[in-house]
């Protein structure tokens, strides 16, 4: 198929700056309805064959990720302290590819709960944070977290948890093998009264949408799929939305101002090309779905005389409210070899401990899965009173089979002064003013990851591992899951977006990724960022028919 | 020796031997179509690159301490080292490459190493001429060193990396953390899934199929 292109100078009715999870979806809904659509890519596009099994060069040299010597990241854990800049990895990583972080993500597909959109309401305050309810309701994502599971693909067993939300209709797949993690964190879980069910994965577990079910290589998270058995963004959404014949994905096109007029409309977007030369995209309406880190840079590096601290940020929030996922977890040694390298990575989940339970006296909760590592990190990591050379280290190599992590996936609390914002002297390798990140653990957060180890050790005792193995919390310096830097509110002078991902300050510029999100849900934040963009399109192109842009 | 199934290049031949598997069986069509459409089909691919087999960063004095180092971090024996597996291939190309940043401050560290090495020792010799008891001694003194985790570090990575990169020869690594490089597996994965009877559903739930 001939891809469609465009000038420059045309001007499309749509921009979209980012091709991930949500990128790729708006675009593919987009351009379903008629409109053209340029997608905005940084990184370059590779085929199935381009993806390679390589730990080394995937996990420890940005293979496919953000590159802290190219796109270099400042982090600080106060506003008082000056920044440094981050070497070795940076504090927020994505990948920078076309399919964005949906192509290396795990494909751990969990919907939010109710409780999850109202939680500041039925909580109250929390000293430090800012926990408010979404202007929207788990009622009215709900059907587009059904759209996720049918049109992106995810496996489950829906109505296996007593813990799950309501739902109207099951998963299109079935879940995958039970893998010996998933068997032995069940067997832990049930003994403690607990209720393990299988994992709802984006991975295809039978032929789905003419892409073929996982070949169980073992290498989902951090690694493309060449199989195409992952439902990322690429391989999914992207061509579909290429098959409409009025969108095109520009990759290696690195966005780093919108262009804005005297009306205070949008025009397009500056970006640098392949050849890293300033190039400007006109269009009538701008999206920008470029993830929780490179929206507000975005948009932090398009302050004009009209936006002077940004564009639309009137309310001072862009950036501000930055989440991970803060959890706790546990290694553990059983008897007999599991082989977590093959596989995908999760079997078996549980949600008992979903809601926060104010009886603990903190704020926090979150879920547990059975996972493994990669052998390179696994055998940089020795336990506590294992040597770390020698023959005794050796044994402990020839162990690496025998091994499992039950991980726990948690809440991280939304504060004011968790940021990102613009560094005021590092510039990456194009010259765009780098992100500097302000982050500091709400105390409650700390407080349920080592709540959380605990419980992970129990389970793990009860499925009989001989040799458990947990790190004491440490102070979070970054993560993957980046959230609620542009958060959505009905209030223009407390949130960014409204409730329909339209910018508060700017009629014809949109938003929609993990920065959306008001609160940080339990961990596995991609179906939900997925469901906010199919929702966030279906609004889109009733404004769009109805001329409301 | 025979080699064990590129996890890449032969993806196609990993396949064929294990179709009269019951799931390969059952999913063939799915498997073949994914690999046909992942260039699986045997041509070359970054994997199959020709690993380095001779120095080219490292002096072959410098080598020879850090290979020493090296194989009592991970020593041979009745199953193999760091030696064994030509992890000094994988510390040289990646000081002159990848991790050339670091190149400066390693070099550093190990003059530092073998300067209080023989100041301790009262001789000349190098780290990797003295006796083992002798070389297995001094490691205990300078272990807590960052230039001692920087070995180790290396070690680890050349250990297990792919075989490209100039370590984890003849998939050496693999072999001795007990992975078998393939592209392609099905159930069972391990001793605890083999006898999985299936989930059983909770009290007061019902579980919805498609």
């Amino acid at each position: 198929m001939k891809r469609k292109t465009y000038k420059p100078s045309e001007t499309v009715d749509f921009i979209v700056v980012g091709s991930g999870a949500s990128g790729g979806i708006m675009a593919r809904e987009l351009s379903r309805a008629g409109h053209s659509v340029v997608v905005m890519e940084q990184g370059p596009r590779l085929e199935p064959e381009d993806f390679e099994h390589d730990e080394l060069k995937y996990r420890y040299l940005s293979g496919i990720t953000n590159n802290p010597a190219t796109n270099p990241q400042s982090f600080r854990h106060h506003e008082s302290e000056k920044a440094e800049r981050a070497t070795g990895s940076n504090p927020l990583t994505y990948a920078r590819v076309v399919g964005g972080s949906s192509a290396h993500f795990n494909a751990n597909f969990w919907r939010l709960h109710e409780i999850d959109f109202i939680e500041g309401s039925r909580l109250g305050p929390i000293a430090g944070a800012s926990l408010v309810d979404w202007p929207i309701t788990y009622a009215e994502l709900e059907p587009y977290y059904t759209k996720v599971e049918w049109e992106v693909g995810v496996s489950g067993l829906a109505g296996a948890s007593p813990f799950d939300p309501w739902r109207s209709k099951p998963y299109p797949m079935p879940p995958l093998p039970v893998k010996s993690s998933g068997v032995l964190f069940e067997r832990g879980g049930r003994k403690l009264g607990l209720h393990p069910f299988p994992a709802p994965m984006a991975i295809n577990s039978v032929m789905y949408k003419g892409r073929p079910p996982c070949a169980q290589c073992g290498l989902c998270g951090g690694y493309g799929c060449e199989v195409r058995a992952k439902s990322s963004s690429v391989w999914t959404v992207i061509p579909e939305a290429e098959a409409t014949g009025r969108c095109e994905v520009r990759s290696q096109s690195y966005v780093f101002r919108i262009g804005m007029n005297k009306a205070g409309r949008a025009t397009g977007v500056h970006y640098f090309d392949h050849d890293r030369k300033a190039q400007f995209q006109k269009a009538r309406a701008v999206v920008v779905c470029a993830n929780g880190s490179e929206t507000p840079k975005l948009l932090l590096n398009s302050a004009t005389n009209g936006h002077a601290h940004g564009l639309a940020n009137s309310s001072g929030a862009v950036g501000r409210y930055l989440m991970f996922n803060k959890g706790g977890g546990a290694q553990a040694r059983f008897e007999h070899p599991l082989n977590e390298y093959k596989g995908a990575n999760v079997t078996r989940i549980i949600h008992d401990f979903y809601d926060s339970d104010p009886k603990r006296g903190f704020y926090g909760g979150g879920g547990f899965d059975a996972r493994s590592g990669g052998p390179l990190t696994w055998g940089q990591n020795v336990p506590k009173g294992t040597p770390t050379w020698g023959p005794e280290f050796k044994e402990y190599l020839e162990s690496y089979t025998f091994w499992m992590t039950c991980s726990g996936h948690g809440t991280s609390l939304p504060q004011e002064t968790n940021r990102v914002d613009i560094d005021p002297e590092l510039k990456d390798d194009w010259g765009v003013p780098a992100m500097r990140v302000t982050y500091q653990d709400h105390p409650d957060d700390t407080k349920h990851a080592a709540w959380q180890i605990e419980r992970a050790k129990e389970i793990m005792d009860a499925a009989g591992a001989i040799q458990i193995v947990a790190e004491p919390v440490r102070e979070a310096r970054g993560g993957v899951h980046l959230l609620g830097t542009c958060r959505m509110g009905n209030n223009p002078a407390t949130s960014v977006i409204d409730k329909y991902h339209r910018t508060h300050d700017v009629k014809n510029l949109f938003l929609c990724d993990g920065s959306s999100m008001v609160t940080s849900g339990r961990g596995q934040p991609t179906q939900t960022i997925e469901a906010l963009a199919f929702r966030a399109a279906d609004h889109i192109n009733k404004f769009a028919r109805a001329n409301e842009i | 020796m025979e080699q064990s199934i590129p996890s890449r290049r032969q993806f196609l031949a990993a396949i064929g031997n294990l179709a009269s598997a019951g799931w390969i069986a059952m999913h063939w069509p799915a498997i073949a179509a994914a690999a046909e459409h992942g260039g699986h089909s045997g041509h070359a691919s970054p994997d199959t690159a020709a690993p380095p087999t001779t120095l080219s960063t490292l002096s072959a004095a410098e080598a020879a301490d850090i290979d020493a180092i090296a194989n009592l971090i991970v020593p041979g024996g009745a199953t193999p080292g760091a030696r064994d597996a030509r992890v000094i291939y994988f510390i040289d190309n990646a000081l002159g490459s990848f991790f050339a940043a670091q190149l400066p401050a390693f070099r550093q560290g190990l003059t530092d190493f073998k300067t209080a090495f023989a100041a301790h020792l009262g001789t000349d010799k190098s780290f990797a001429d003295v006796p083992e008891t002798q070389q297995i001694a001094w490691l205990h003194e300078v272990e807590q060193t960052p230039f001692f985790a920087a070995v180790r570090r290396l070690v680890v990575l050349g250990l297990i990396a792919l075989p490209k990169y100039g370590g984890n020869h003849n998939d050496l690594g693999w072999k001795l953390i007990g992975v078998v490089d393939s592209h392609v597996w099905e159930p069972p994965f391990g001793y605890y899934d083999q006898d999985y009877a299936g989930f059983v559903p909770y009290p007061g739930t019902k579980p919805n199929p498609i």
